[in-house]
């Protein structure tokens, strides 16, 4: 008896575009057995989402497959749209990256999953509405008759996600595709919500295919990883193979871009792929990874194909790392250890911040923030989204003014909006984003960009004098100058970002806020901008507010972190203070929710229930008390919790003397 | 709760709107070159007898006392008497116009929004095929075309040729319009095809731009049908922003449309509106200019209400979060 759920052989994907064919997905042969979990991991561009939605038969009209999805032994290749109705959301259900746009925003959650069961089952209405609730109940989502009536945008977007994983499992089916799910979330949602799918998997013996970029996640929830690359899958085999002995150049380079658990900046640089993931032709073949890798040999192109290194694990190459390499960090560690964490004294001081949002509905986005940037260090600053990490980082910038407080910059009281401040000040203080794409203006050359604060603040009139400034810092992030003349939307999110680092450094500022800058790049690229980062750091001597969700990569790049919750401050201290071990329990609960790839570490199970408290509203007590799970009494409520100092340097506001 | 705010939130401000668009149509009109009092007693009067009905009449009074006295008046529902017509209460002329241009505002909306919002939507469904570029054509064509072409050539066809509808909408001395509908159909006609490129081009984009949203693809994949992901999924959403721009051009419906009841002389607000201006009949001018901007307002007014009955993510912002 065939006891596989899909049996996926020789699929390739091709898209007509103008100028010829670009192959999606090639060569695929993969399967997948009952009650069996497998993560696909690969970076943006492999093909990973195309594989799925070509599993459910959805694909651009200008795409064409071949080869065969045998699901329960039937081709799905071979059935048409009509057929294709009775497994797409029964048999076969699915779960995206975005849950806000996946729910239609003018129907009630209610009459989106009941939809599901009157057309799979045939039920009443009634009925229908029965089972949605028991679906939701499933989930352990509270209040499910009250969240029926709701719409998609009154609810938290892991909220969202949930009705989305709900209406998955409402006809209870084979086969559940999960593309990115948890990426858009927060890291303590997308702990509780990987439990939730295992959990789910369990009781209902489905067999799930992961989609995701984070080796971390699919670490979590995946027997069996498959690793994708350029729509070719590289590496195939059992979880703990892959991750212990992995056996493609590319694995290896992907596992080794993330920042670990105990990988700090002194010590390592980061692994990275030099390149990108390129569009191939339909009629080009060849190792895929070829112009990447860093151990090819003139016989790579010929000598290619999948291999059997043993029996469960297959990759598609077996001569790169024939002999493994037992310590896969070894050659990443710096040569020359970084001089130990600077003490100097405050270059940027923020005193007793306050800002609120909005005159009636007051948001009290940061209440009552205290904390110095040293000169020459790093601060990391991490916490849930909507804790004011941001709203921080941008008062200190300037962009708003705070409502009460002060914040000092070399002695200088800065509590102004950029406007009101001097050249002199703009100087000091430059800023980098989140999404390169949105922040530099695409109809200004890269020159144009960096060049024009040097225009404007350091008063560089000499245009030839800019472009060789400018070819220099173009230098040190690693671009040539043929991205002189290039605009934005030339570039990728990498080299973007480079740009807007070349620009924040042109006019050789002392403060750099770096507001989420690798969360929305590709691993490899993250690594890159980290190491980057790093470096000129080391070389400028400039101080950084370092803003991240991630504490992987808060962990590498910071001498100093604080934790932010609610816009009050958990924990502050020095890297290994407050890391290892954490005190303050939601620093504890955060490290706990990272997903680690290394199979063999313990992972932690402290689970954050429910979500941020309303803003609007001031807590007497720890803003944290809510979804506590070590209470010291009732005081948590009503009483602000002391600051306990552990050393100079180290501080958490708690009840309990020892946090956690 | 909310929505009742929003309204009278709303209805405050068109008030507002109302009172400075009153001023601003005062002073504008007063401004303009021309004497009232001459224009009663025509180019031969005396000076005597022009000085004594600009006192009579309070012309000679300051600005402010006479927009006092006009507004007042409006306030009361009296427009005020019509010069160019000797006298007779504006009040009497006016509302049997507007009851006519309302009337053809309505019977034009029946025609024009169902049927561009059925073609735009099957543009929309069948993007990039036959179908959609053969309504794409022809409403780009309809849309081209001056209302005042259109309608020479619907007169031409329908009148001339297969003499159906009358030539001009005149109403026969003593008849009402109810028992002459068929005046209204030719320039219904007409502003439909103003009105059907526009619309059903809008309702094109916004149609893909809804069945390209991540929301649909959701829905295929839950194994729905396609006509009921098109009808219950996509259908709601791509008719907000149509919606917006019919409402737009309502205020233009009821009140602007000076060309077309000009072409087929039908006896509606745009024509009197014409009339006045020609005629210098400023007590007119002013009553139907004020009426059509109150007309834009309330129409502004009623679509965004509509919008927000439509659009949850407007009913409910101030619950959410």
């Amino acid at each position: 008896m065939n006891s596989n759920i899909l049996e996926i052989q020789d699929l390739n994907v091709n898209f007509s575009i103008f100028g010829g064919m670009i192959s999606a997905v090639r060569n695929v042969d993969l399967t997948l057995a009952k009650n069996e979990s497998i993560g696909v991991i690969g970076e943006s561009g492999c093909g990973k989402s195309t594989l799925s939605y070509t599993i459910m038969k959805y694909i651009a009209p200008n795409g064409q497959i071949s080869g065969s999805i045998k699901f329960k032994g039937e081709d799905l290749l071979q059935k048409s749209e009509y057929e294709m109705r009775k497994y797409r959301g029964d048999r076969i259900a699915m779960v995206y990256q975005n849950p806000y746009s996946s729910l239609n925003p003018s129907l009630t959650i209610g009459f989106q999953l009941d939809e599901v069961t009157l057309f799979h089952r045939g039920v009443s209405r009634k009925e229908a509405r029965e089972l949605s609730l028991q679906a939701l109940r499933d989930l352990n989502l509270g209040d499910p008759e009250g969240l029926v009536r709701r719409y998609p945008h009154q609810i938290s977007g892991g909220m969202q996600q949930r009705i989305c994983i709900a209406m998955a499992i409402l006809c209870q089916p084979d086969l559940m595709i999960l593309d990115e799910p948890t990426t858009a979330l927060d890291v303590t949602t997308e702990a509780v919500i990987l439990d939730t799918i295992s959990e789910l998997r369990e009781k209902f013996s489905m067999s799930l295919m992961y989609i995701s970029h984070d080796t971390g996640v699919i670490n979590k929830v995946s027997d069996r990883i498959v690793v994708m690359y350029s729509g070719e899958v590289v590496e195939t085999g059992p979880k703990q193979q892959i991750f212990e002995h992995p056996n493609h150049p590319y694995t290896r380079a992907l596992i080794n871009c993330i920042p670990r658990k105990g990988m700090v900046k002194e010590r390592y640089r980061l692994n990275t792929i030099p390149g990108y993931v390129k569009r191939r032709g339909a009629s080009e073949g060849g190792c895929p990874f070829e112009q990447r890798c860093q151990k090819k040999t003139p016989g790579c192109v010929e000598a290619y194909g999948m291999r059997e290194i043993s029996p469960e694990h297959t990759a598609a190459c077996d001569r790169a790392y024939a002999t493994d390499v037992p310590d896969m960090m070894d050659k990443l560690i710096k040569s020359h250890p970084v001089k130990s964490m600077p003490d100097g004294d405050a270059l940027l001081e923020v005193q007793d911040v306050h800002k609120i949002f909005g005159k009636k509905r007051k948001v009290y986005a940061v209440d009552g923030v205290s904390v110095s940037v040293k000169r020459r260090s790093v601060l990391g600053i991490v916490g849930e989204s909507g804790c004011g990490k941001t709203t921080l980082g941008q008062t200190a910038a300037g962009l708003y003014t705070p409502t009460k407080g002060q914040i000092l910059f070399d002695g200088t009281d800065i509590s102004v909006s950029w406007k009101k401040r001097s050249p002199e000040m703009l100087k000091q203080i430059q800023l980098i984003f989140q999404n390169p794409g949105r922040s530099l203006n695409p109809s200004h050359s890269v020159e144009q960009i960096i060049g024009r604060p040097m225009k404007k603040l350091m008063e560089i009139s000499s245009a030839q004098q800019r472009r060789d400034m400018i070819i220099d810092l173009l230098k040190k992030v690693d671009l040539s100058k043929e991205y002189l003349k290039k605009k934005p939307p030339q570039l990728s999110g990498g080299e973007q970002q480079r740009v807007a680092i070349a620009r924040a450094f042109s006019i050789s500022p002392n403060l750099l806020i770096c507001d989420e800058p690798t969360s929305a790049l590709d691993v490899s690229v993250q690594s890159s901008v980290l190491n980057l980062l790093g470096d000129l750091q080391e070389d400028t001597q400039a101080a950084y507010l370092f803003i991240s969700h991630d504490l992987h990569v808060i962990n590498y790049i910071s001498d100093y972190i604080m934790v932010m919750y609610l816009g009050r401050i958990c924990e502050y201290g020095k890297r290994d203070e407050v890391i290892r071990p954490p005190y303050h329990p939601y620093t504890k609960a955060l490290l706990s929710s990272v997903p680690e790839i290394d199979p063999s570490l313990e992972v932690g199970n402290i689970r954050l229930g429910g979500q941020l408290p309303n803003p609007t509203k001031t807590i007497p007590g720890c803003p944290f008390a809510g979804r506590c799970y070590v209470q010291a009494g009732k005081i948590c409520e009503t009483t602000k919790p002391p600051r306990v100092n552990k050393s100079d340097s180290h501080f958490f506001y708690c009840h309990l003397d020892d946090g956690a | 709760m909310n929505i009742l705010k929003t309204f009278m939130r709303r209805l405050g401000s068109l008030i507002v709107t109302l009172v400075v668009m009153s001023v601003v149509i005062f002073v504008l009109v007063e401004i303009m070159p021309g004497d009232v009092a001459e224009m009663i007693l025509g180019q031969s009067a005396t000076p005597e007898s022009l000085e004594a009905l600009r006192e009579a009449r309070g012309l000679n009074d300051p600005i402010y006392q006479r927009y006092a006295r006009w507004a007042g008046g409006i306030l009361q529902g009296d427009l005020g008497e019509s010069i160019y017509m000797r006298g007779v209460a504006i009040n009497s002329i006016l509302w049997r116009r507007v009851g006519h241009s309302v009337l053809l505002a309505f019977t034009a909306f029946i025609i024009f929004v169902p049927l561009s919002i059925f073609f735009g939507v099957l543009a929309g469904v069948k993007a990039k095929k036959l179908t959609d570029s053969i309504i794409s054509f022809f409403g780009l064509a309809t849309m081209a075309l001056p209302e005042f072409v259109s309608g020479v050539f619907l007169i031409g066809l329908f009148a001339v040729q297969l003499r159906v509808f009358p030539i001009v909408s005149i109403i026969p001395i003593g008849e009402s319009i109810f028992s002459n509908l068929n005046i209204l159909i030719l320039p219904a006609l007409s502003i439909t095809f103003v009105m059907f490129g526009y619309i059903s081009r809008m309702q094109r984009s916004s149609m893909i731009l809804v069945l390209n949203s991540d929301y649909i693809r959701a829905a295929t994949l839950k194994g729905m049908p396609y006509k009921y992901v098109i009808f219950r999924h996509a259908l709601k959403n791509a008719l907000l922003p149509t919606i917006t721009i019919i409402g737009m051009n309502m205020g233009w419906l009821f009140g602007g449309l000076i060309v077309v009841e000009t072409l087929f002389a039908f006896p509606g607000m745009g024509s009197l509106l014409m009339t006045a201006i020609r005629t210098r009949d400023v007590p007119l001018i002013e009553a139907c200019v004020l009426l059509i901007t109150a007309i834009f307002a309330i129409s502004t007014l009623v679509t965004d209400m509509l919008y927000g009955l439509l659009n949850p993510r407007i009913r409910y912002q101030g619950d959410a979060q």
